[in-house]
């Protein structure tokens, strides 16, 4: 038998070591079903919803376009879908998958009263988040990880045991124990993921770089747990003081750090931009259409020679006020965004000395489901948006009807690109604090003698 | 018992001269002299603070002398702890071994240890060449050797200890207060384990509180007390090997023979 065989089987056949190995190996499995069932979930809505656009527009065809169409009808009532289909590794990191809109349907008229438009959840029940991956990673895995490692030295000196242990010619024995320990954490972590990333044909680089974050969060827990058990003499001590250090570093203080962002930066919702724009729109019913149009002409000026029209009504005047309204908040929305990148920004900071708050980050980057991912698909809805307007323009401001050749023509929404990304600062953060962790933890364990 | 290694160093087995030690402030060991050759059973007694277990400490490689020297077979254990150990096995007082493996795992683990700090390569079958030999050295009845020590009396937690160590097959033994606790039939077991460890050459260290027990098995008798050895006796060849009555009189009034 050799030293690790012997380790590994006097770890298998305790019974605490192998439930909270199991119970970990089991969350993991389960939290990537959970993960694969929102993901098929959200597909299978947006399937839907994509079946159900091809009806709707087909019966807005047949009642609006012919040959004496009129264009800001057809353009009024076809709304056209827009879908953000899961990244291949949203499985893993549903990050604000669960409340964002994925799925939205949007007009040629005012943007900002659409882009928010999104289905009223329960905060009760949207409060505790989605149970994922990262999730199991993040706050479930520093305790299995306590479960496995707070009495590593404490429990030996107590037991009567640390002695005999240093008292036999091979060394190594703390160092086979933690990384026997290590590994089969990462690997109850991440098998589940790999075989998840393989269903989901997730890019590899990805599921790596995943893997690499949940190894390195998983050596600044294991340094924590060998530092704080060569310093404390009693399990019960180390045990509590683990569990402290994980209330405080994944509850206590991210808590208390977006606290502090949230007043620093303040940032309004987005729905008051819906309703900002919306009030701008509303106002253009009681100010002179010239007014309305001279503001429309002055971003637009190649129809400054179209404004003209017979009656009190007109479409092309009905869209130049809806984008008038989109541009009375331009500014607003421009705050908007830079308040929450910069918020975006200080908790990527704040990831760099809280290892939780740094795998998130992390995690949620590559899986393309965080705040920037969110942007990336306002920022493709705002795109196709520009391109639907400029596409119904010419027909408005021209008067040409708007045929079924031409409704047939009306753009389509291709879905963003993807833009995931590694977020390196915090990964090398990430790894410095593991390393600083494990170096301490290895010196404290070294330290330990049998002296007693 | 295979692949014994035999102490082939001159001298003693084990050689303590001038030792001296102090935890911060306070001097446990005042020059202390000590030897054990192998064959022998060598009984350290002293009362507590007396400096028994920064004795064995010093022997294991746990502290740094502060002057005087220790050598296990030859070897110091403070520059080559690895080494030093390799000679000798240690069998601690209140003997705890892990309560959820069998005896013959324990020792299978604990061997798997000490070989790898040996450099052996004993990968063949430990149940058949050491574990079972030195379960049945120990007395320890065969049924009990696949279960769980969670189920042991002291006195069989003792004898998979003392298997283990034989399993070890070094030339020197410590052992911490061997027989505390122990029942006046295992007491007399373990006895005749140490003969049997006598009879391989083995120098045997033990430190104790118990004069009987020192008494009836060992070859020479130290009493330790502030940190040096005060008085030693050696066992005569007659059938009463000490005389119980004056070591009583030496050990319950260290200052009278001094």
């Amino acid at each position: 038998m050799t030293p690790v065989h012997a380790e590994a089987l006097l770890l298998l056949k305790s019974g605490r070591n192998l439930v909270a190995l199991l119970l970990l190996v089991a969350l993991s499995v389960a939290a990537v079903w959970s993960g694969s069932v929102q993901v098929s979930g959200q597909q299978e809505v947006i399937e839907r919803v994509a079946q159900a656009q091809e009806e709707d527009l087909a019966a807005v065809e047949q009642a609006q376009a012919g040959p004496r169409g009129d264009p800001g009808y057809a353009g009024y009532y076809a709304f056209m879908l827009t879908q953000d289909p899961p990244p291949a590794l949203a499985f893993a990191a549903m990050g604000l998958r669960d409340l964002q809109p994925y799925v939205l349907r949007v007009r040629a008229l005012g943007l900002q009263q659409q882009l928010y438009d999104a289905e009223i959840y329960n905060p009760e029940l949207a409060l505790p988040g989605v149970f994922d991956w990262a999730f199991v990673l993040v706050y479930l895995t520093p305790l299995v990880i306590i479960a496995l490692a707070h009495d590593l030295v404490t429990g030996e000196r107590e037991a009567g045991r640390l002695r005999l242990l240093l008292s036999l010619p091979g060394g190594g024995v703390w160092r086979r124990r933690v990384i026997l320990r290590y590994l089969l954490v990462v690997i109850a972590l991440g098998l589940p993921l790999i075989v998840g990333a393989c269903l989901a044909a997730a890019p590899m680089t990805g599921t790596a770089a995943m893997l690499l974050t949940a190894a390195l969060y998983c050596a600044f827990w294991f340094g924590l747990a060998l530092l704080l058990g060569s310093l404390l003499r009693a399990s019960t001590t180390a045990a509590a003081a683990m569990t402290g250090c994980w209330i405080v570093l994944t509850l206590i203080l991210p808590t208390l750090g977006n606290a502090v962002i949230a007043r620093a930066i303040p940032a309004g919702k987005g729905i008051d931009l819906t309703l900002a724009q919306r009030e701008a729109v509303h106002a253009g019913w009681d100010i002179p259409k010239s007014e309305t149009f001279e503001r429309f002409f002055s971003s637009h000026p190649q129809w400054r020679e179209k404004g003209q029209f017979e009656g009190r009504f007109h479409w092309k005047w009905y869209y130049a006020m809806h984008q008038v309204g989109d541009e009375a908040v331009a500014e607003d929305v421009v705050a908007y965004r830079t308040s929450l990148i910069a918020r975006e920004d200080w908790t990527r900071r704040l990831g760099y000395v809280l290892p939780g708050v740094g795998a998130m980050t992390i995690v949620h980057r590559l899986a393309d489901t965080d705040q920037l991912g969110q942007f990336a698909y306002q920022d493709s809805i705002a795109g196709f948006h520009e391109k639907l307007r400029h596409f119904y323009y010419p027909y408005l401001f021209n008067d040409r009807p708007f045929t079924r050749a031409d409704f047939n023509q009306i753009p389509r929404y291709a879905p963003r690109v993807q833009s995931d990304s590694l977020a390196v600062v915090s990964l090398l953060m990430l790894m410095l604090v593991a390393a600083l962790l494990a170096y301490l933890g290895a010196r404290g364990i070294a330290r330990v003698s049998g002296v007693q | 018992m295979s692949d014994k290694q035999q102490h082939s160093a001159p001298g003693p087995a084990i050689a303590i001269e001038n030792l001296q030690h102090r935890y911060e402030e306070k001097a446990v060991l005042h020059g202390l002299n000590l030897d054990v050759h192998s064959g022998e059973i060598y009984a350290l007694l002293g009362g507590n603070g007396a400096g028994k277990s920064t004795t064995l400490a010093a022997l294991l490689g746990f502290i740094a002398p502060s002057a005087g020297s220790v050598r296990v077979c030859g070897i110091d254990p403070v520059t080559e702890p690895r080494r030093a150990r390799a000679q000798l096995a240690y069998v601690p007082e209140n003997v705890s071994l892990y309560e959820h493996l069998t005896a013959r795992e324990n020792i299978s683990y604990f061997l798997a240890l000490a070989d790898a700090g040996q450099g052996t390569d004993r990968r063949t079958d430990q149940s058949t060449d050491r574990i079972e030999p030195a379960l049945q050295a120990v007395g320890l009845a065969a049924d009990a050797w696949d279960k769980p020590l969670a189920g042991f009396s002291k006195g069989m937690r003792q004898k998979t200890a003392i298997a283990l160590a034989l399993a070890r097959d070094v030339p020197v033994l410590l052992l911490d207060e061997p027989t505390s606790g122990l029942d006046p039939r295992a007491v007399l077991e373990f006895n005749q384990l140490l003969d049997t460890a006598r009879e391989r050459k083995v120098a045997v260290l033990m430190v104790t509180h118990d004069l009987v027990s020192a008494v009836d098995i060992a070859d020479r008798i130290g009493f330790l007390a502030e940190g040096r050895i005060e008085e030693e006796q050696q066992a005569s060849a007659q059938s009463v090997r000490f005389d119980l009555n004056a070591l009583h009189d030496r050990y319950t009034h260290p200052g009278a023979a001094a």
